[in-house]
């Protein structure tokens, strides 16, 4: 039988909405990590992909930020972001593995199972594609033995892999089972790529799909999707991509992915709203995908899900 | 440059680091004195002692054990608890500034060595876990012991081995779905190769077998039972795994020195092999049957 307390909760709740698939980004939100924390956790989410700058950010240093995301009861999706990691040699190459391990060992004690990396835009970098996928295989290797898998998402300003399919082929010469990609649906519509060739991916080999749309028809040169990605992204259902982004998703549904949504939006405004009204939309878009997009049932009360990871 | 022959050049690829077995195994515990009995149970003999640290070596046959006490304070090191935790594997290798290299090179962590003066500086990476792996090239015409350890007065340097007991190896305890990925950092960094699923050893056989790449060793690798649930299970160096020609005979010797066996219905002594109990709450050993090559 309910306690009083357990079905008082119950009777002011919102209804329960599947939203479980997503999950927010630290990114999107203004303020302190522990602001951020609560908002998402308010907002009726279950996760949260994690950026390194909003983690070391935490006013009280590394470990309280470790701390607060540990108690915050949600998962962590993944953490982000190692750039320009691959292709270079000599000196570059051993600080960028200095950096890469950084980040792996704050990756681990934020309890964080993936960790993204985008595809280099240096000029430094090295465009043989056996380099690159030496560098991301020895990267996968350094995040063995922490039970971390890498995601690998092709920028789509991305000096040589610019695309979700060069993404692929890399990884797929990389040959590392802790080595998958990264799916950006923003760098998807900016460059238009086709996708086709996304159903004869294997579903296990994608570790994690972020979801932004935009406000633009076109985004024609380099900088202009660089400036739309880290300024003026919205979330899925808000730009005037929604056909696609549905597309996107369902294709994704149907070859078989079953890992986690992650909202990759970087917007300006959102930057100056209180995090409670940005996480709000994120929890309309949320539904949106979950429950109009994916029809995924709406869970009954009290029904417990567990999923691999879903607790840790 | 020399023209490598095919045998050569086979070695070479699928030895990378020139593996030539294990030098020894090393425990980390609080309860040095208290593992020691349990290593005694087992046949090893307390043999020296290091220079400067609560560090022992014991020794049975061409099996080396040592029983690291002092309390290291680096990350990601192991803790010293009550419970003994397999702390490290030294392998012996041709040569281990080379091997070091070779592994640290392909993705391997290195392990930050403290030093002490005249003491020898043993090249490590991490294995899993908190546990690390030593790479020993001093193992033909001299040792590491006779640097850094000092031999126990009256005692015998090379006890032999009771009942031809060997190192076969050591079982690893890995997360759920984590069998491909500590497969490859076996086979990438070392030159593992994966045994066939029909060859088996022991009694206990579940997970997957690895043989080194001197195929003098074997590291198996057992994934939670399924339907346990257990969220984020610690990876681990759980047990050793100790050859004999005669598992019965082993067992009769162990028995009358005092050790105990996993007698239940799944698991009991038999001519595959044997199970001890755990000792200080996490210390067991698994007889296998296996002829020493």
């Amino acid at each position: 039988m309910k306690s009083n307390e357990a079905m008082l909760s119950s009777a002011i709740e919102p209804p329960l909405r599947n939203i479980l698939d997503f999950g927010m980004d630290t990114i999107s939100l203004a303020g302190t990590l522990p602001a951020k924390l609560a908002a998402v956790r308010e907002a009726g989410f279950s996760q949260i992909m994690l950026s390194a700058r909003d983690v070391v950010g935490h006013p009280d240093g590394f470990e309280a930020a470790v701390m607060a995301v540990r108690n915050s009861g949600l998962r962590v999706t993944g953490f982000q972001v190692l750039r320009d990691f691959e292709g270079l040699s000599g000196n570059l190459h051993q600080y960028k593995l200095d950096v890469a391990k950084s980040m792996l060992e704050m990756c681990h004690s934020l309890g964080a199972k993936v960790l993204l990396v985008c595809s280099s835009t240096s000029t430094h970098a090295s465009d043989d594609a056996d380099k690159i996928a030496a560098d991301l295989r020895k990267l996968a290797m350094l995040a063995l033995p922490l039970g971390i898998r890498v995601a690998y998402e092709g920028l789509s300003w991305g000096r040589i892999i610019n695309e979700f399919t060069a993404a692929w082929d890399v990884v797929l010469r990389a040959g590392a089972s802790n080595l998958g990609i990264g799916i950006d649906s923003y760098h998807i519509l900016a460059t238009k790529t086709s996708l086709e060739d996304l159903d004869f991916f294997d579903p296990q080999k994608i570790f994690l799909v972020q979801l932004a749309d935009f406000m633009w028809q076109e985004v024609r040169t380099a900088e202009e999707r660089m400036a739309t990605a880290r300024h003026f992204r919205v979330f899925p259902g808000e730009g005037v991509h929604s056909d696609a982004l549905a597309d996107l998703v369902i294709r994704l549904d149907r070859i078989g992915y079953r890992g986690d949504y992650s909202f990759e939006v970087f917007n300006d405004d959102y930057q100056q709203m209180p995090v409670a009204t940005v996480a709000e939309r994120a929890r309309r878009s949320a539904i949106w995908l979950g429950e109009d997009v994916l029809s995924r049932a709406v869970p009954l009360p009290d029904q417990i899900r567990l999923r691999r990871g879903e607790l840790s | 440059m020399t023209q490598l022959t095919h045998r050569e050049l086979s070695e070479e690829t699928s030895n990378p680091i020139g593996m030539d077995g294990i030098e020894f195994i090393e425990y980390s515990t609080a309860k040095p004195q208290a593992l020691g009995l349990v290593l005694e149970m087992m046949g090893f003999h307390p043999i020296a002692r290091h220079r400067s640290r609560e560090v022992l070596l014991y020794r049975q046959g061409e099996m080396n054990v040592i029983v690291n006490a002092h309390a290291q304070r680096q990350p990601r090191a192991a803790e010293l608890t009550e419970s003994p935790v397999i702390a490290a594997i030294a392998v012996r290798v041709h040569d281990a500034a080379a091997a070091y290299r070779y592994t640290i090179d392909r993705g391997a962590w290195p392990v930050t060595t403290h030093v002490e003066v005249m003491e020898l500086n043993i090249p490590a990476i991490h294995g899993v876990g908190t546990s690390r792996i030593y790479f020993v090239d001093r193992y033909r015409d001299f040792s590491i012991y006779d640097i850094d350890f000092v031999l126990n007065p009256g005692v015998g340097a090379h006890p032999p081995a009771l009942t031809q007991l060997h190192w076969f190896g050591v079982v690893q305890y890995i997360g759920d779905q984590r069998t491909a990925e500590w497969s490859e950092f076996y086979s990438e960094l070392f030159g593992f190769t994966v045994l066939p699923d029909e060859q088996r050893y022991g009694i206990l056989p579940k997970g997957r077998i690895l043989q080194s790449p001197c195929r003098s060793f074997y590291l198996q690798l057992i994934e939670p039972k399924p339907g346990i649930f257990e969220v984020d299970p610690d990876e681990t160096l759980q047990r050793l795994g100790l050859g004999t020609p005669d598992v019965l005979a082993t067992v009769g010797a162990l028995k009358q020195r005092g050790v105990g066996f996993v007698e239940s219905q799944g698991v009991h002594p038999g001519t595959r092999g044997a199970l001890t109990q755990a000792y200080m709450g996490s210390v067991m050993f698994e007889l296998v049957h296996h002829e020493k090559q």
